[in-house]
């Protein structure tokens, strides 16, 4: 059954491992999207590796669909390394302006806003991937109490730092962007920056672990963090 | 060095995009039609990805502060010091002399090129502006910006043949390729989506164009996804059952299913497309997708070869079809 290919478009195509959030299955993701990416030919554009899937951009001028699947095939065996992870600790204030969709989490899942925080605040979470916006940690190992559908209409504004909740996930809103996760807290750390290499605070294998603050630890470490721009 | 006097908001610089980085999250961005990009880079003689102003419905104007050949892509009135001169062909201009771009009569995305092309602080190995991100940041009034170095001489005066000026419609038909999460939708959802006419909405730019029209059903999977990749002209559809075409400033992942991806060769087209502007959705296979964009590139080629005299273009007539012969020197 997996793994699966298909094209994504003309430019792109996607070797899919799994159809379930795992750690097993995202640390082969990680594997065989660095083997593809470490052999760097003149065809690849980019590999984006996700939960679950891998998509592999690439220049259909120099070879096509079917040639590229039979060229990334080989790669297919690279095994994951075990290494020491890297825990974050992200401060995080919970409900309020800075989490509007809190109390409707607590209602979807028949829980209480303090249930909430210390389901979301518990574990550590690993870091399966980075995307939808720069330095946008996709986190896995959110608590099924607490999961609760995306907004049917995205937001189209959601200020840098939210932390929210997608079905089964979770994650942490780095820069201000349209979105549909239901808003449950903010963090003033920065997730993103530019000129610092890596110009992201999170990276894919990393655990995190929110840490609730209170709105004036919020605004002390913001000024930190971002100066006085706003 | 240019001026810019007057600035219309969106004013960017850009170039072929920001590559390498979306597995950090961050956006490809780049021109938003990059066959009029490109044919304005190739008119004053730059490579591809040379950076250069995009604009949005207006375009800018600009006082040169030292002499430099430009050209400016788009359907749209062009003065030079108050002399109408044409779009789509390269042009002197002297120091001191001022640049006037009307508004867009057609399309929505415009391009200025200058020889040597734009200077700039690359920020991740790339010009293009990415502004939710402040990845470079919109022209205003008073930016001066630095042209690269280039000899100016005999740049001027190529001339883009009509027949190659792109046309912008408010109505089109786009080729898609199906997938790669078909099968969150009913037989009936993809019915729906390659049978209906779709119109553009105001709630559309540089990241997406949202899309109004018949709801698209979705099959007992639903509307969100395992988060994966979004690839530049993927069609999401959210539980609303609403496309939405992702486009230059998309996200590099998201969570919604996506039904099929628009052929590289018909983005150019999707963001051409106003507000209000109708498109229609046409099933091909990857093969075919991948034949029309070499079949581009090499046109695009012969336009570059062409306007650096290295070609010649003839305008033939074979049993009352017109051809376009593209003519090169053997050397």
């Amino acid at each position: 059954m997996f793994p699966q290919f298909k094209p994504a478009g003309d430019s792109a195509l996607v070797i899919i491992f799994g159809d379930r959030i795992d750690e097993g299955i995202n640390k082969k993701v990680h594997a065989v999207a660095n083997a593809i990416e470490k052999t760097s030919p003149d065809w690849l554009i980019e590999v984006v590796p996700t939960y679950t899937s891998i998509y592999v951009y690439y220049d259909p001028l120099k070879l096509g669909y079917q040639e590229a699947l039979d060229t990334i095939k080989p790669f297919l065996s690279a095994e994951p390394k075990e290494e020491k992870p890297r825990i974050v600790e992200i401060p995080t204030v919970y409900g309020g302006e800075f989490g509007p969709d809190i109390e409707f989490v607590a209602q979807h899942n028949g829980l209480t806003i303090d249930d909430v925080i210390e389901i979301h605040s518990k574990p550590l979470y690993r870091v399966y991937m980075l995307g939808f916006t720069p330095g946008f940690a996709y986190l896995g190992g959110m608590d099924e109490r607490i999961a609760t559908p995306r907004l049917e209409k995205p937001r189209l504004k959601v200020p840098a730092g939210s932390v929210g909740i997608a079905g089964k996930q979770t994650g942490i809103y780095p820069i201000e962007s349209p979105g549909g996760w239901r808003l449950i807290g903010r963090t003033p750390l920065r997730l993103f920056t530019p000129e610092k290499n890596p110009p992201t605070l999170l990276q894919p294998g990393d655990y995190v672990k929110f840490v609730p603050i209170s709105e004036k630890e919020f605004w002390e470490i913001y000024k930190r963090e971002w100066g006085e721009q706003k | 060095m240019i001026e810019l006097i007057n600035v219309p908001s969106l004013t960017t610089i850009q170039d072929l995009g920001r590559y390498g980085y979306q597995k950090f999250g961050i956006p490809v961005s780049g021109v938003m039609d990059e066959v009029s990009a490109r044919l304005a880079n190739y008119l004053v003689g730059n490579h591809d990805n040379a950076p250069l102003i995009e604009f949005v419905l207006k375009g800018p104007t600009i006082r040169f502060r030292s002499s430099a050949v430009f050209a400016v892509a788009g359907d749209v009135e062009v003065k030079l010091n108050g002399v109408p001169i044409e779009p789509w062909q390269s042009h002197w201009a002297k120091r001191g002399d001022v640049l006037e771009i009307g508004t867009l009569k057609s399309g929505v995305y415009g391009y200025v090129a200058f020889a040597g092309g734009i200077l700039c602080d690359k920020i991740l190995g790339s010009c293009s502006t990415y502004l939710r991100a402040k990845l470079g940041r919109a022209l205003k009034q008073g930016d001066k910006l630095k042209l690269g170095y280039a000899i100016l001489t005999g740049k001027e005066g190529k001339v883009l043949p009509e027949p190659l000026i792109p046309r912008y419609s408010n109505e089109s038909e786009i080729r898609v390729i199906l997938g790669p999460q078909l099968e969150h939708f009913t037989e009936k959802g993809i019915e729906t989506f390659l049978s209906s006419t779709y119109e553009v909405t105001p709630n559309s730019d540089r990241m997406g164009y949202r899309l109004e029209g018949p709801e698209i059903e979705h099959s007992e999977k639903g509307a969100d996804i395992i988060t994966d990749a979004i690839p530049l002209g993927a069609i999401q559809v959210p539980a609303n059952g609403k496309p939405i075409i992702m486009l230059a400033d998309r996200q590099t992942t998201g969570g919604y299913a996506k039904i099929g991806v628009v052929a590289r060769v018909d983005v150019p087209k999707v963001a051409q497309t106003r507000a209000g502007g109708k498109l229609r959705f046409k099933a091909i296979d990857v093969e075919e997708a991948q034949q029309l964009l070499e079949r581009r590139e090499k046109t695009l080629k012969a336009v570059e070869k062409l306007l650096k005299n290295k070609a010649r273009v003839y305008r033939i007539k074979i049993e009352e079809k017109k051809f376009l012969a593209f003519v090169e020197r053997d050397e």
